[in-house]
């Protein structure tokens, strides 16, 4: 694809999905007014941000602390690169592809970690650790499902991953794939029940500090992680853009808005998990299932 | 261009090399190592792409250096903790004696 | 290689270098560990560049994981955890800077001088399938005795960093650090 036509593409669907993001959020979230109110908040609550004053803190990491938001949001376009939206259109289908998309997700946790960081304050400092082990947690789980994906493919590459799930989808032909992606993603994104890093408990935590446009930018980038990973998501599981009648590019958005409607209504479904509860619950019971679950495709592969 | 990647390389190694022995705190140490496996892995992928004709026993000593670099991490940061917990030691200083 | 290809390796390179040197000179630790990521990353790219997609997005997702292992180590056992104050702790300064700049000369004399054989890798090719047959076909054994190393490894280091030991907890008769810096210096 063409370099402009790519970043184009890019920007343009994360940026269209953090807005369903927010859309959503609001729709399913305890204040809720109704459609109009659902589609005109996040604006609102955008153009608050960008003319809110900037919070100082004594003697920050200042360049980390500009430099996180954007390595937040670069990932998230990172990842989505890899992911072919219609069978001839992606922007880079390497040949390691889903590789590509483990090691942009893993690097959220030290986009994470900077921003906690970098303001030089107690409380991000916490959020920030927090976010640290939960990542190491649920980082082996999460790239143990999506590389699975890949075994039946008997490719790293996501349009043959796509291809391969022609007769029968991965959400079928590994059961266990999905439920474990969609917990271990939610918390990539630190999202819903693993909002942990960010906690009321800690007043904001990792972004207490940040205010005004930074605020608006993580924001904004965090939404963009959860777009990207409904992306993947439906192309590594739910088939991508395979499916009867529909043109492949809207079979994609579908699958993806399902994804997203579900990541987003868990927030609000679920209270926050303590931090000491989700690494036990990452180690002792995410990594043996998404293990069974790896060599349950290897069974069914030979 | 080998070559030019090699010094890029050498000039990596020699950071590495620096940065191992100048070093006193054990996790500083462990960085100059790490970036001195880093130039290794960067000389053996350079080789396997242009003197071997992709001989993917090439890509495979890379893996194998990647488990070795995996393996300086464990084992470094299980010292270290050992160390700390006997010592509260955290730079290489505090270990002159080593017994006691 | 086209321009493009020569002009990343060119940046990549550049930086590499140069963040790997920062982290050397940086006062803080948590910048140093990711200094060194960032170091990772630029060679991971240039990996990329020469057809090892595969090896170099691995190197990434490797270190990402490591570095914040250790900037969490950083702060938990170092000292000046979260803050950006002056920080020099170095010992045989020179001695260090002679065998780096030496060992870079060396090197980089052997890399200019010495003749390699030009036979690159066939474009068409798909290194990250090759390798995968080469790990479980002909090499297994190099593979799984790397996988059986790591296992060692992991008991290894649960077995050294554990609390308890041979004779009795690791940490009895530990002593604490003494607050008082001359104390310290003795």
């Amino acid at each position: 694809m063409n370099p402009v036509v790519s970043v184009l593409f890019v920007g343009g669907v994360l940026g269209i999905g953090a807005y369903v993001v927010a859309v959503l959020d609001r729709a399913f979230g305890p204040v809720s007014r109704g459609p109009r109110d659902w589609f005109v908040w996040p604006i609102r609550r955008a153009a608050f941000l960008a003319v809110q004053r900037r919070t100082e803190t004594e003697r920050p990491d200042a360049e980390a602390w500009i430099l996180a938001p954007a390595l937040l949001a670069a990932l998230a376009a990172a990842g989505l690169t890899a992911v072919p939206v219609t069978p001839s259109l992606a922007v880079a289908d390497v040949s390691a592809g889903v590789v590509l998309f483990g090691a942009a997700m893993i690097i959220v946790m030290v986009a994470v970690f900077l921003q906690g960081w970098s303001p030089n304050s107690l409380f991000p400092l916490i959020g920030a650790y927090r976010f640290a082990a939960m990542a190491l947690s649920f980082g082996i789980p999460f790239s143990l499902v999506v590389l699975t994906t890949a075994i039946p493919a008997e490719s790293l590459s996501v349009g043959a991953i796509v291809a391969s799930q022609e007769g029968l989808w991965n959400v079928v032909r590994q059961p266990l794939g999905l439920p474990v992606y969609l917990v271990t993603g939610a918390a990539v994104a630190f999202w819903g029940p693993f909002r942990i890093p960010e906690g009321t408990d800690l007043a904001g935590g990792a972004v207490l500090e940040a205010s005004g446009s930074a605020r608006a930018v993580w924001r904004i980038a965090r939404a963009g992680v959860l777009v990207t990973l409904s992306v993947m998501g439906a192309a590594i599981f739910l088939g991508g853009h395979l499916g009867p009648v529909l043109p492949g590019w809207a079979w994609t958005a579908l699958k993806t808005l399902v994804l997203l409607a579900v990541f987003v209504w868990s927030g609000h479904a679920f209270a926050r998990m303590r931090v000491e509860r989700f690494v036990w619950f990452g180690w002792v019971v995410l990594l043996p299932v998404a293990l069974v679950d790896v060599f349950a495709s290897g069974i069914l592969a030979l | 261009m080998i070559e030019l990647i090699l010094v890029f390389s050498a000039a990596i190694f020699g950071i590495g090399v620096y940065g191992a022995l100048s070093q006193q705190s054990f996790v500083m140490i462990m960085m100059g190592l790490e970036l001195m496996i880093n130039a290794t892995v960067l000389a053996i992928v350079v080789f396997w792409w242009g003197t071997t004709g992709g001989d993917p026993r090439g890509q495979l000593l890379v893996v194998v250096v990647l488990a070795v670099m995996a393996i300086e991490a464990a084992m470094g940061f299980a010292l270290v903790t050992a160390v700390y917990r006997a010592r509260k030691a955290d730079i290489t200083e505090k270990l002159k004696r080593l017994r006691n | 290689m086209s321009v493009l290809g020569v002009t990343a390796i060119v940046v990549f390179g550049v930086a590499s270098v140069v963040t790997g040197w920062l982290v050397f000179r940086t006062d803080s630790m948590v910048r140093a560990a990711y200094w060194l990521m960032a170091s990772f990353v630029g060679v991971g790219a240039m990996l990329v560049t020469l057809d090892s997609q595969f090896l170099g997005l691995i190197l990434i997702l490797m270190m990402a994981g490591e570095m914040t292992i250790m900037a969490i180590f950083m702060v938990m056992y170092m000292m000046n955890p979260a803050g950006l104050n002056p920080m020099v702790m170095v010992h045989q300064h020179r001695t260090a800077i002679a065998a780096g700049v030496g060992s870079f000369l060396l090197l980089a004399t052997v890399a200019l001088v010495a003749d390699f054989p030009a036979d690159p890798a066939p474009a068409g090719a798909d290194p990250t399938a090759e390798l995968g047959f080469e790990l479980l076909g002909r090499s297994m054994l190099v593979f799984e005795s790397a996988g059986v190393a790591l296992l060692a490894v992991m008991i290894g280091a649960v077995a050294v960093a554990g609390k308890w030991g041979r004779f009795g907890d690791a940490d009895a008769g530990s002593v604490e650090p003494p607050l008082d810096p001359e104390e310290a210096a003795s």
